[in-house]
């Protein structure tokens, strides 16, 4: 609605730049062909395509020996024989369901959603088998191959709308077709009918090298570490650090500390020579090129002089191998064995990513790699260097969907292997023929990833290291709360964990995470939120990298002389040195250059580190990437002409969206680049274009912040997140109220999605009359908060009135509450379904008949239908039964009672009431009939129900008025609500106020307001427009008390501003209790509303009564209203008696008649405690 | 309100107007008794013959559904007094029973009869009574509508019957056609209780549900006699409001270019007039300007008219305002409410 651009430039002959509003156009573009759940959906379509083959291959043949068999009377005329098994091919077909008869269908998620089944599709695997004869002269002949194809080894879940997913492809009339809401953008699961999301999973990057400072406590002044995986390793992590030590050691007799290093598997740290020369490099001087390039450099040849005279004792390889192979863990063997278990020590364990062959091939990389560690250690031990940053984003990778699955996978395709293998052993010892069809026992499979999808817990079922909480249940309460759900990000750090530091925004977490959107108290930080324009890489091939690094100068390590490194820019791609580069500035623009082309991946990143000579270049998976503007001669290469062929080919309808002008050509052109957390510390990055423009003023120079500009921000209000972009003007409000409102939108009513009525959800709210909001920001038109919104346009006054509204209380106008204002629907789904379980367990849906039916309920049964489920459009309320149910009693209980079955039905729940709105009879996986019932109420606002406007600026309703009762204006207009004004000046939430403001406007002028953050929008210029409409410029409004009809003396601040239903309302809390139910172990009230529980009288409370004094009211609360109890005591023995009242016989067990026995009166819960003690072996005695 | 003595110029402008201040609005209130002024010779007694020649009311603007008028010479609380009776307490007719026979629409009944509520009945409701809480419905309190709407799709026509408007109410002179379930049961017609009137909705274009081939909604509707203190369904107003008389004064005369400068910011409101040569600015009818009354108020608070400029309101002067929903004629309405404002009083004495 504001604009205004200030600079003019003489564009004269060159072509027009874009203006900041253009770039909505591009950002358009973006969201047009990614969505919001492209990370979910790359990642899913990497795992399918890509890891799901690789697992199959990586995994070794089955190779199986026939069990040598003793006959005595044949002897050793064996040639060696063994079957192998071989995994080919991999297929994946649509999803499909298999009928309990048998019949197998094209699965849809509608379908597998209100059947509760699971969305998954078949898997298919090439196996080969052949029988390998050893002959003597060690040749092998292969024979009898035998190929089956496509053999059946489970079910893998599909994420919808995906590539793999029956609805892809789809356009949006036709998905409402199908029943599914054009607008769900797919990016979960759908497990036993639940949709399951999987949370992006933070951890630290894998082969960095860390150097961290130590505190004093600890033994060492510095340390640097490395994790290390090979690239598609089954492996866990084999971390390998090296510390110098604290100078005031013991042996301060040395000129310094020495320099030792941790290796894996080994018990006691190693000097770093004794490593070296391990390694094969035995001369001091070879060894400190491999540390350090430059000689002349002193302070750095000193610094290590004490680890070179350390190992002074250990002169050879041998040596310095048998060194490590007594730390290690092979104690009490030869000399022989220890070398060689040293040996392969350093080639498997030691730093696999570098390579894990033989020695002799990988020393140089391991040595300079290894040295490369120590220079980095001794670099932040001289000061040259900070300590690396453990927080800083660069450090820290995302598992997706994709690589949780493939982990996942690969447990479980171990066990199917591992199966396989028994299988074929005992085929080849009976002597049976290898049917390859049926190898495969497809539960594995299936069931393992189902298991984890369904509960969440991933890892290998009963193992250590199983981590919760990866898979949840969708978020369906707003379309909002959807999309954010899909978007977050879990670090799995300890939540008690008291450190301030990983909960904190990092600097480098701009524009990858929301600053606002986090929950608050323990997941405070932990949990965070995708920005809009995040991108998550998902791999890609190194060899697209290493040919452009061999064309362009790379020379390979192996290859270098070790003395001509001085002055040399080490490359290293995804962690490993690969070779060193004597014209970088070069290769690194080449890189980019190409990267920008086709190329090489678009999320591949360049870093240049000049200070350390460091060319890095990253291809691995899990980095936040972001797109920025590319800026050459401090001009975008995107030009005017660009976003008008984008806006052009927006109309084309007709034109399949891949073969439109789009983001893709855009990226595809160099015009936007991607560009991650550790390249984006080697840019500068405008903020808005006209930062640019500022800088080629060649007039004023000293304007211009920077004239060194490598990219542009996009536009800055994409910093934010899914939940806080639906906040009008959040850049106008104190920050924790913006995290407030993230939480709290996720609470809001609305319409969680279009297909809602042919859902069976758990629980549903849904809004009468939802309203588009009067003033929105840019970005919410690609949450489609406008086809979706969850919300009202209130008109709010600011005012205290009859002061009904304090302490976050609202008052609300009763009149427009019965027009409609903020009604919602509520909708709670039943299930059931009759399980079958041989002769034990039979149940049956039906109308449970009282004559032969044990253990029917005190509730209703006649609304009923003879089908044993309650017709739609019946009201219900909580003592009715909704789906009759019985089960079969056992033949031999049966013969002494009249009784043949027990009642198990199920109920409404108490205290809610409503009507049947639909009822769904089916068949469940398993062939049994299944029954789904969905059960409406109306929620009409009244007191207590709770509301909030988008600034986080909470309050339930303290009273309603009716209309007359409510102030009014000039114009007749009497507000919806009036909130406190209170709430604001300690809240500093003036982005309300805007809003307000602007709304007002919004309503004069007929059109939507631009609510965007970081935009030229100003107060003034609202008021302004305000004004010319007639109105105070303010917002202000005389207006007239209802009650007495006189002139208010303040005016008042009134305007409309959008207001959200909260799910949380009085009557799904009100309670209360005089007597019921209590619990059956200690007969004190049970607890809970459902369960119409009593309310706890805690200790607070009683320490209030105690100190008050008032011990009978004490006793009344915690014993009368308790679990009063009354026993009779044997006077004597001071233990309960044997007591029958009725036929007034009292004795102990102990002292029989001798003794006399009293009455005591005590809680049921200390009489338990007495007799669980009994059960101990301790006798409690009462004593009078 | 009319008296010998005269007040001193400061509390008499204090005691019959409220000053707009630029940011708050003073003497709001005059809690003054009538006695406050009798040492001053001003008597403030109310008095009916003094009453009945000030009280005044001044048609300004009238058609069916509106009214506005200036009423002056009257105390606040009664005029607030017709206002509350306006909005809360003249009865109407509305729909408060839905019984549905069938609705295979996607629209939920309740919604489906809470929007059937809000439909406006054009019917006198003067020729119904109240119904109580265990009254019978009968043809004396309870009007009956069907709505029979069904959505159907042929190739030559196409879907027909897809939107359902508040004039498919079908009035049913002769009461519900299925008493045993509504339990309404008439002895008469209603032809010859409303003289030959037809009842039938305001409005028949209200969008009341869409609805897909094959779906259907059959019900039966029965509207009673209600006030809009229970449900705003029932209030015939959509608003009825009144405010106070703006006037426009300047506190000192104001001439030259000054007035040049004032007229150029109050186009219309102030005019310049030629006065004893000079340049006088003048103000016309702050009435017919409201639009720009906050910019006086802004002005009012700048310092080079803070001395000059004034905007003010009459106390006792109110411009009343009825909207009505359509069922009475707003004129109409207003006579509704003295006669129940006549009704309370005589209920007020009689049980005094």
């Amino acid at each position: 609605m504001f604009m205004d651009d200030a600079i003019d430039e003489d564009t004269a002959g060159e072509e027009q730049e874009i203006t900041q509003e253009d770039a909505w156009t591009v950002i358009s573009a973006f969201f047009d062909s990614k969505g919001l759940v492209r990370q979910q959906l790359d990642s899913f379509k990497e795992f399918l395509e890509n890891s799901l083959q690789e697992v199959v291959t990586e995994n070794a043949d089955i190779v199986v020996k026939p069990e040598s068999q003793h006959n005595p009377g044949d002897e050793n005329v064996f040639d060696e024989k063994e079957y192998r098994i071989q995994f080919g091919q991999i297929y994946s077909a649509k999803p499909s369901f298999n009928e309990a008869d048998g019949e197998s269908t094209v699965l849809f998620p509608r379908e597998a959603r209100l059947r509760n089944l699971t969305y998954c599709a078949p898997i298919y695997v090439d196996i080969r088998k052949v029988e390998v004869t050893m002959l003597p002269d060690d040749t092998q002949v292969e024979e009898n191959e035998e190929v089956a194809e496509k053999v059946y080894i489970g079910e893998v879940p599909i994420m919808l709308k995906s590539t793999c997913c029956s609805l892809d492809g789809y356009k949006p009339a036709e998905l409402a077709e199908l029943g599914e809401c054009p607008y769900d953008q797919g990016g979960y699961f759908v497990i036993n009918g639940s949709e399951k999301v999987l949370i992006a999973q933070e951890r630290m990057a894998n082969n960095h090298v860390y150097v961290f400072k130590k505190s004093q406590p600890s033994k060492y002044s510095c340390i640097a570490e490395c994790r290390s995986v090979a690239e598609k390793s089954t492996r866990s992590t084999s971390t390998m650090s090296v510390q110098l030590l604290s100078r005031q050691g013991k042996k301060a007799a040395l000129s310094g500390a020495p320099i030792k290093a941790t290796l894996p598997y080994v018990s006691t740290d190693v000097p770093i020579l004794v490593v070296f020369r391990a390694l094969g490099f035995v001369a001091d001087k070879d060894i400190l090129e491999h540390i350090i390039f430059d000689f002349e450099d002193t302070e750095l040849m000193e610094a290590l002089r004490p680890s070179i005279e350390e190992a002074e004792p250990i002169k050879d390889q041998q040596v310095a191998l048998d060194f490590i192979g007594k730390r290690g863990a092979a104690v009490g063997v030869t000399r022989e064995k220890r070398i060689t278990y040293a040996r392969e020590l350093l080639e498997k364990h030691m730093l696999p990513h570098i390579g894990t062959d033989s020695l002799e091939k990988d020393a140089t990389k391991k040595g300079y790699f290894f040295g490369y560690m120590i220079y980095k250690l001794l670099l932040v031990a001289l000061a040259r260097r900070p300590e690396d940053d453990r927080d800083h984003y660069s450090n820290k990778r995302l598992d997706l969907a994709g690589p949780l699955l493939a982990n996942l996978f690969r447990l479980q395709f171990r066990r199917l292997t591992k199966d396989m293998r028994r299988k074929v052993q005992r085929c080849v010892d009976q002597g049976r023929e290898i049917n390859l069809a049926d190898i495969a026992n497809h539960h594995i499979i299936s069931s393992g990833l189902k298991y984890s999808l369904a509960t969440g817990n991933w890892g290998q079922q009963g193992t250590q290291n199983i981590r919760s909480g990866v898979s949840q249940v969708l978020q369906r309460l707003t379309y909002a709360a959807t999309l954010s759900h899909l978007r977050r990000v879990n670090s799995p750090i300890g939540r008690e964990g008291k450190l301030a530091k990983p909960r904190q925004l990092h600097n480098s977490q701009w524009g990858m995470l929301c600053p606002a959107e986090t929950p608050e108290g323990q997941a405070c930080g932990l949990v965070k939120n995708l920005a809009l324009m995040t991108y998550i890489s998902v791999g890609s091939p190194l060899s697209s990298v290493l040919e452009v690094l061999e064309g362009w100068g790379t020379e390979n390590l192996e290859e270098v002389n070790s003395a001509h490194l001085k002055g040399a820019t080490k490359v290293l791609v995804n962690g490993v040195w690969i070779g060193i580069n004597r014209e970088p500035q070069n290769l690194v623009e080449t890189l980019r250059q190409m990267r920008r082309g086709l190329n090489v991946e678009a999320e591949v990143s360049v870093v240049h580190d000049i200070q350390l000579q460091e060319i890095r270049v990253y291809t691995d998976a899990g980095r936040t990437c972001r797109p920025l503007f590319v800026v050459e001669n401090q001009r975008l290469n995107i030009k005017k002409s660009h976003v008008i062929e984008l806006l052009k080919a927006k109309d084309l309808v007709d034109v399949e969206p891949e073969q439109r002008y789009g983001w893709n050509q855009i990226v595809n052109s160099g015009f936007i680049e991607y560009i991650d957390t550790e390249e984006e510390e080697t840019t500068m990055i405008a903020m808005t274009i006209r930062d640019l423009k500022v800088a080629r003023l060649i007039k004023a120079p000293q304007m211009a912040y920077s004239d060194t500009y490598t990219h542009c921000e996009i536009h800055p209000s994409m910093i934010l997140g899914v939940c806080a972009s639906i906040i009008p003007f959040p850049d106008h409000n104190q920050s924790p109220r913006n995290t407030y409102q993230s939480a709290m939108g996720k609470q809001a009513m609305g319409m969680y999605a279009t297909n809602f009525q042919t859902r069976m959800d758990t629980q549903g709210y849904v809004l009468y009359y939802p309203q588009k909001p009067l003033v929105a920001t840019k970005a919410m038109q690609y949450l489609h908060f406008r086809e979706m919104p969850a919300g009202h346009n209130a008109i709010v006054a600011i005012a205290c009135y009859s002061g009904y509204n304090q302490e976050d209380s609202i008052m609300m106008n009763q009149s427009s509450i019965d027009r409609g204002f903020f009604r919602s629907i509520f909708f709670r789904s039943y299930k059931d379904e009759e399980k079958k379980q041989g002769s034990l367990l039979n149940e049956e849906i039906e109308k449970p008949d009282p004559s032969c039916t044990a253990g029917m309920r005190h509730l209703t049964y006649d609304k009923l239908e003879d089908d044993g489920l309650v017709a739609p459009g019946t009201n219900v309320h909580g003592k009715d039964v909704i789906v009759g149910k019985t089960t079969r009693l056992p033949l031999d209980e049966v013969n002494n009672s009249r009784f043949t079955k027990k009642d198990c039905s199920t109920s409404l729940r108490q205290s809610e009431s409503g009507v049947v709105d639909q009822v769904l009879v089916s068949t469940n996986a398993e062939g049994r009939k299944f029954v789904k019932l969905r059960v409406r109420s109306i929620r009409i606002p009244q007191v207590g129900d709770k509301f909030a406007s988008r600034h986080g600026q909470k309050g339930t309703i303290g009273i309603t008025y009716t209309e007359e009762d409510m102030p009014w204006s000039q114009e007749g207009i009497t507000p919806d609500l009036i909130i406190n004004p209170h709430a604001i000046p300690s809240r500093m939430t003036i982005g309300h106020l805007v809003e307000c403001l602007m709304s007002k406007v919004a309503a004069c002028v007929g059109q939507e307001g631009d609510a965007t953050p970081f935009t030229d929008v100003t107060v003034e210029n609202i008021s302004n427009k305000l004004h010319q409409c007639g109105y105070q410029s303010r917002g202000w409004e005389v207006m007239y008390n209802g009650h007495t009809g006189r002139r208010l003396q303040a005016q008042i601040f009134l305007g409309p501003t959008y207001y959200q239903r909260l799910k949380h309302m009085v009557d799904d809390k009100i309670h209360s209790r005089g007597r019921g139910p209590v619990q059956i172990l200690t007969r004190q009230p049970v607890e809970g509303r459902a369960r119409e529980g009593g309310l706890r009288f805690g200790e607070m409370e009683r320490d209030c009564i105690i100190s008050h004094g008032s011990a009978a009211f004490l006793k009344e609360r915690l014993f009368d209203q308790s679990d009063a109890y009354r026993v009779h005591v044997c006077e004597k023995s001071g233990l309960i008696a044997v007591a029958n009242l009725r036929k007034n016989h009292f004795y102990s067990q102990i002292y029989g008649n001798d003794s006399n026995v009293v009455q005591v009166f005590l809680p049921y819960a200390c009489k338990l405690l007495f007799q669980e003690l009994m059960s101990m072996c301790i006798v409690p005695r009462l004593q009078f | 309100m009319i008296s010998e003595g005269e007040l001193p110029d400061r509390l008499k402008a204090q005691f019959e107007y409220v000053i707009c201040g630029p940011d708050i609005n003073y003497h709001t209130t005059s809690s003054y008794s009538a006695g406050t002024f009798t040492p001053s010779g001003v008597d403030y007694t109310w008095n009916f013959d003094a009453f009945k020649q000030i009280f005044k009311i001044d048609i300004t603007h009238r058609d069916d559904d509106t009214i506005e008028f200036d009423m002056s010479g009257i105390n606040v609380a009664v005029v607030n007094a017709f206002r509350r009776i306006l909005i809360s307490e003249v009865p109407t007719m509305a729909i408060e029973h839905v019984f549905f026979v069938n609705n295979t629409s996607i629209i939920a009944d309740e919604v489906f009869a809470h929007r059937l509520g809000l439909v406006p009945l054009k019917v006198d409701p003067r020729l119904f009574q109240l119904k109580a809480e265990d009254d019978a419905p009968n043809e004396t309190n309870t009007i009956v509508f069907k709505l029979s709407a069904k959505c159907t799709a042929e190739k030559s026509v196409g879907v027909s019957g897809d939107k359902v408007v508040s004039g498919d109410l079908q009035w049913l002179v002769g009461g519900s056609e299925m008493p045993d379930e509504t339990a309404c049961r008439f002895s008469v017609g209603q032809q010859e209780l409303l003289e030959g009137q037809r009842i039938d909705v305001v409005h028949k274009d209200i969008l009341l549900a869409k609805m897909r081939p094959g779906q259907e909604i059959l019900l039966e509707a029965h509207a009673i006699k209600g006030v809009g203190r229970e449900h705003a369904k029932w209030s015939p107003v959509a608003t009825a409001w009144y405010r106070l008389h703006p006037e426009v004064i300047l506190l000192k005369e104001v001439e030259g270019a000054l007035a040049g400068k004032l007229v150029q910011e109050l186009p219309g409101l102030i005019v310049s007039e030629e006065h004893m040569g000079k340049q006088v600015a003048k103000v016309t009818s702050a009435r017919e300007h409201e639009g720009l009354l906050e910019k006086v108020r802004r002005l009012s608070g700048e310092d080079e008219w803070k001395d000059k400029l004034q905007l003010r309101k009459r106390k006792d002067r109110f411009i009343f305002t009825i909207e009505s929903v359509g069922i009475y004629k707003a004129e109409e309405l207003f006579m509704e409410a003295i006669d129940i404002l006549v009704q309370k009083c005589d209920n007020l004495l009689a049980s005094l």
